[in-house]
């Protein structure tokens, strides 16, 4: 049972050139039994965060409490934190057994018969007790994979920490990692910092997402708070595949003037966006609507490319062929579209995000009331 | 050894409880102080040690060793260096009492030093290149997937795995002037007596090549032994460096229709440059010690033209008991290593080798 | 024949004789690299006449034919193959576990700072040993057995009257110090060669042992130790292999006759006035027979120390 908090956790490393800061002001406060993933493109300090927490590297400023202790000081081995690496990590000359054993050994004074015990245990659980004696030269991928999982689970820790667990499987194993990663981490309910640069696992996966980008924090939300009200620029590219289409637009009485074409906004809109001229208007693919005939905000553009997905197809769309960049709009996978056409595309007011060009802050997003459930069947 | 370092290590752990401690303490002033805690924190014991945990952590292994080593490398060198200041010779205990340059002027004025320091360079340079060129040639013979690479390998090198003074007890037959092995072949080709002719010194009267004592021939003959001896190391240099070049790179060549030979000199042998540089800076090292070889071939006063600063400051330290000349000249030597050690290692210091 | 891609030499290859041509000139290294070692192994089974009378790499005719000279360099050398084994053995243990502990404290752990430390080390690889041996003459005759003199007999001046002498006539004293003086010059090699192979371990495995509680001792104990097997054979052999064959030290450090090592006794047979090459050949093999076997059996793990892998 345990509270993680990091407290404007800053890192800066000293360079030749002075002092690069890696970390900057991070604060997050991660529940118990939360499942959280901290993603951001290489380089945004998302591993060494992850390893500050672990006690790998100091922190710089700032402070890490557990359940209220501070643990900023504290030698890695007494954080009782478990620590899931990209590589596995795994200890190549002792068996399953030996390397799950050895951080007990290490850390506790627990009898060997108990370790062996809780490791047999934690074999079990993972499926790979059959494994146990062997060493992991001859394991597949996954299962060196289940076995890092395994010597972190059999430590019982407060907290797990993932570093990329996922990055070296294949796709398919990947996937069903993923579930299992998830269930796994519901059984135990153990609070989770889980690292990764893919945004998919982090949406698919988490409880909420932390999303860095040159060592600040841009948000920390649920996975769909981050997709739909994302609070800047960066946020809004980063989460989604394909990413959302921005156009930079300027603000003249109630109309958005861009280099392609001229966006209509409603009063009240207006009204929210009020004193900024600059604006970056933000539009995700599957909010692009393709319609017949004229009407408020509607668009020529030219179908440059057309990537089909099977359930969906991807279009790269043209205002003008002197426009460089393409936008990116998704139909069904049974509408056809062709390279060349002629459509007209719709923004609908009501699925664009503005965004003030000069800060990249969010002043206007999607509204999230929108969302429907499923009704359940009685 | 274990027993200290136990003790050591329990201090380490003496001094993380001594931490931890530290740390409840400031968390009871957090929970009473709430935002003050932040100026207090970072003066735990372990954030207040001038030096680094890691280093603490670390010198129990690495310290006693770098110690032990460095008593005997450093500080004998620099003792050596201290020696060479004093004019201590002869039986007895050395005087430590006035210091000045006068054993490296006296260098300066033996022409004995010059002719060994020539020596020296020569074959230095000599040995260093033709070893480079022979190892590169046979470590790309050896390159072509041939069958029994690991024989034709092993015997190549077995040279190196030999005693200086075995090798050099070998070489001394292969060179006799009667029965040795090489006049025999020449003999047998009927090219003595040409090769006299060509090689004998001025004032010489002699039927056979006197290979380890003529002027002409002294030096080329332990050069030429010390490749044979050295090359095969030079093989295995290059042969891991050839290794480490990807095969897409030879295809790459032989795409562009790049002849073999354009594509060794043109694509292959230029990435060798780092095999190139560290095989050349340790046999070059080698032949700074070549000592062994020529004393084990003719003792401690090999003559004029054999004598290289190694040999000359043994004799004139151990057999003519000269200490502090001694040392002056095996200073020059250490200069001599360090000319060629000292770029080496800042320059891999430099590509964050080290 | 197999042609494998990416193969060269392409007018070497492309035909059967090209093949053929390079197969000669590898076969004319061996020739190259054996001639030597083969003629002395000739050499050492001929009586005197037949060494002057037959070419040197022939094999001895049955009447030329003795096993005088291996048994004369036999007597001459055992006493010093025993001494050099006795020396060298101990000495290598000590550099290679040495270098291995250096090796962890400069490269598994890292601190700021220890480049400078590994560059000292480095650089003590490549010293000229003249350069330390008057000094080290000095320390060993000289200045140690004056310190311990003085200390014995003062500490312990009750028992030894003040009579007790540092036994550095001692042949076994001799070839412990020769031994101390090897243990000390091995160790930057064995650091470098240690080094290489800990900077391959996985950083991420030492900070899982670190999380999971394991102290720096018990890092080195229970990972580093076990994973550095290997590369303790390489380092034990390339060692062993540089200690037997120094002849420097040995002659600067060992005057008494009954310690001599194996090198020593080899110089000598070699500088004697009358030149029987069938003995001196027979040293050479007998003296290099140790050095013969390790190579030959660990060939493998040598390549590997020479190439500082």
């Amino acid at each position: 049972m345990a509270q993680l908090t990091l407290d404007e956790v800053t890192k800066t490393f000293q360079d030749d050139d002075g002092e690069i800061v890696a970390v900057d002001k991070v604060s997050v406060d991660i529940e118990d039994g939360e499942f959280l993933c901290v993603v951001g493109p290489s380089g945004c300090g998302k591993s060494t965060t992850l390893r500050m927490i672990a006690g790998l590297e100091d922190i710089t400023r700032g402070e890490i409490r557990l359940d209220g202790q501070i643990i900023n000081d504290q030698p890695p081995a007494r954080r009782n934190v478990a620590m899931v690496f990209q590589s596995y990590a795994l200890y190549p000359h002792m068996t399953v057994r030996e390397n799950m054993a050895f951080g007990l050994e290490e850390s506790t004074d627990m009898p060997d018969d108990e370790i062996n015990e809780r490791v047999e245990q934690a074999c079990k659980d993972m499926g790979i007790f059959e494994l146990i004696d062997r060493k992991p030269g001859e394991l597949s991928g996954g299962q060196q994979q289940r076995v890092a999982l395994g010597r972190a689970i059999v430590r019982d820790p407060e907290v797990f920490l993932m570093d990329e667990p996922l990055a070296n499987l294949d796709a398919k194993l990947k996937a069903e990692m993923r579930t299992e990663l998830q269930e796994l981490q519901q059984d135990l309910d153990v609070t989770t910092v889980y690292v990764t640069h893919d945004q998919t696992e982090a949406m698919t996966m988490s409880d909420r997402i932390a999303i860095l980008n040159d060592g600040v924090l841009q948000q920390c939300a649920t996975p769909l708070e981050c997709y739909h009200e994302p609070n800047n620029l960066f946020v809004a590219g980063f989460i989604g595949e394909p990413s959302m289409n921005f156009f930079p637009m300027t603000l003249e009485g109630s109309t958005l003037r861009g280099e392609w074409f001229e966006y209509e906004l409603s009063d009240e809109t207006v009204a929210a966006v009020e004193g900024t001229t600059d604006i970056t208007l933000g539009i995700r693919p599957e909010d692009i609507e393709f319609v017949q005939g004229n009407g408020p905000n509607v668009f020529d553009s030219t179908v440059h490319v057309v990537e089909p997905r099977g359930n969906e197809n991807t279009a790269h769309l043209q205002f003008d062929e002197s426009m460089d960049d393409q936008f990116i709009a998704t139909v069904g996978g049974m509408k056809q579209l062709k390279a060349g056409q002629r459509v007209k595309v719709r923004f609908p007011e009501n699925a664009i995000h503005l965004f003030d060009t000069e800060s990249g802050e969010a002043i206007r997003n999607r509204k999230l009331d929108e969302i429907e459930t499923v009704e359940s069947v009685v | 050894m274990r027993e200290i370092l136990s003790r050591l290590l329990a201090t380490g752990g003496r001094l993380r409880s001594a931490v931890s401690r530290d740390e409840s303490d400031g968390d009871q002033l957090a929970t009473d102080g709430g935002a003050t805690v932040k100026t207090t924190r970072g003066d735990s014991l372990r954030n207040s040690l001038p030096i680094e945990w890691e280093l603490i952590e670390s010198a129990p292994f690495w310290l006693p060793p770098v110690l032990f080593a460095g008593f005997f490398v450093y500080g004998a060198i620099a003792w050596n260096f201290l020696l060479s200041l004093t004019d201590y010779s002869g039986l007895g205990g050395a005087q430590y009492e006035t210091f000045d340059f006068s054993m490296y002027t006296r260098m300066l004025n033996d022409g004995t030093f010059w002719q060994a320091a020539q020596n020296t360079v020569v074959l230095l340079v000599v040995f260093t290149v033709l070893c480079l060129a022979l190892g590169l040639f046979v470590a790309i013979l050896i390159d072509q997937q041939i069958r029994f690479e690991n024989t034709f390998r092993t015997i190549y090198l077995l040279p190196m795995s030999l005693s200086f003074v075995v090798t050099a007890t070998m070489w001394a037959w292969v060179y006799n002037a009667r029965n040795g092995v090489l006049n025999q072949l020449f003999r047998l080709f009927n090219l003595e007596g040409a090769l006299v002719g060509l090689l004998r010194p001025a004032g010489v009267n002699a039927e056979v090549v006197q290979w380890l004592s003529w002027n002409t021939t002294a030096l080329a003959a332990v050069i030429f032994a010390l490749i044979w001896q050295f090359s095969g190391y030079a093989m295995v240099v290059f042969l891991a460096g050839l290794r480490a070049i990807p095969t897409e790179h030879y295809e790459a060549a032989r795409v562009d229709g790049a002849s073999t030979i354009r594509m060794y000199a043109r694509v292959i042998i230029p990435q060798l440059r780092a095999s190139a540089v560290s095989a050349s800076v340790v046999l070059m090292v080698f032949a700074l010690k070549a000592f062994d070889f020529i004393y084990a071939l003719r003792g401690s006063q090999p003559g004029a033209n054999m004598d290289i600063l190694a040999t000359m400051m043994y004799r004139v330290a151990f057999d003519s008991l000269q200490w502090a000349y001694g040392s002056a000249v095996a200073i020059v030597l250490f200069a001599l290593a360090l000319l060629v050690i000292g770029p080496y290692l800042y320059s891999e210091y430099r590509r964050g080798e080290l | 024949m197999s042609i494998r891609d990416g193969g060269f030499i392409d007018e070497l290859r492309s035909t059967e004789n090209s093949r053929i041509g390079l197969y000669a000139m590898l076969l004319a290294g061996i020739v190259f690299y054996l001639f030597p070692v083969e003629t002395a192994v000739m050499t050492m089974f001929k009586t005197e006449s037949a060494f002057a009378q037959t070419l040197p790499f022939a094999p001895p005719g049955a009447d030329g034919f003795t096993l005088e000279a291996l048994a004369t360099a036999w007597n001459t050398l055992r006493p010093g193959l025993l001494n050099s084994l006795l020396m060298a053995i101990p000495a290598t243990i000590v550099s290679a576990l040495l270098g291995s502990m250096t090796a962890y404290g400069l490269t598994t752990i890292s601190w700021r700072g220890q480049v400078a430390v590994v560059v000292l080390i480095i650089a003590g690889i490549f010293i000229p040993y003249q350069a330390v041996l008057v000094p080290l003459a000095q320390f060993w005759f000289q200045v140690l057995p004056g310190l311990l003199n003085g200390f014995v007999n003062t500490v312990f001046g009750f028992i030894t009257g003040g009579n007790w002498q540092y036994p550095s006539r001692n042949g076994y004293v001799q070839l412990l110090q020769l031994s101390i003086t090897h243990a000390a010059y091995g160790i930057p090699i064995c650091t470098l060669l240690f080094r290489s192979y800990y900077q391959s371990i996985s950083d991420e495995m030492i900070e899982a042992a670190r999380l999971d509680g394991a102290s720096a001792f018990s890092i080195y104990r229970n990972i580093i130790l076990p994973l550095s097997l290997p590369m303790f054979a390489v380092t034990l052999i390339y060692q062993f292999t540089q200690v037997y064959n120094d002849l420097l030290f040995a002659l600067v450090l060992i005057n008494e006759p009954a310690s001599q090592v194996a090198t020593q006794r080899l110089a000598a047979l070699t500088g004697g006035v009358v030149q029987s090459f069938n003995t001196t050949m027979a040293g050479a093999i007998v003296a290099a027979l140790p050095t013969l076997l390790v190579y030959i059996v660990f060939g493998e793990q040598f390549a590997k120390g020479v190439a500082g892998e």
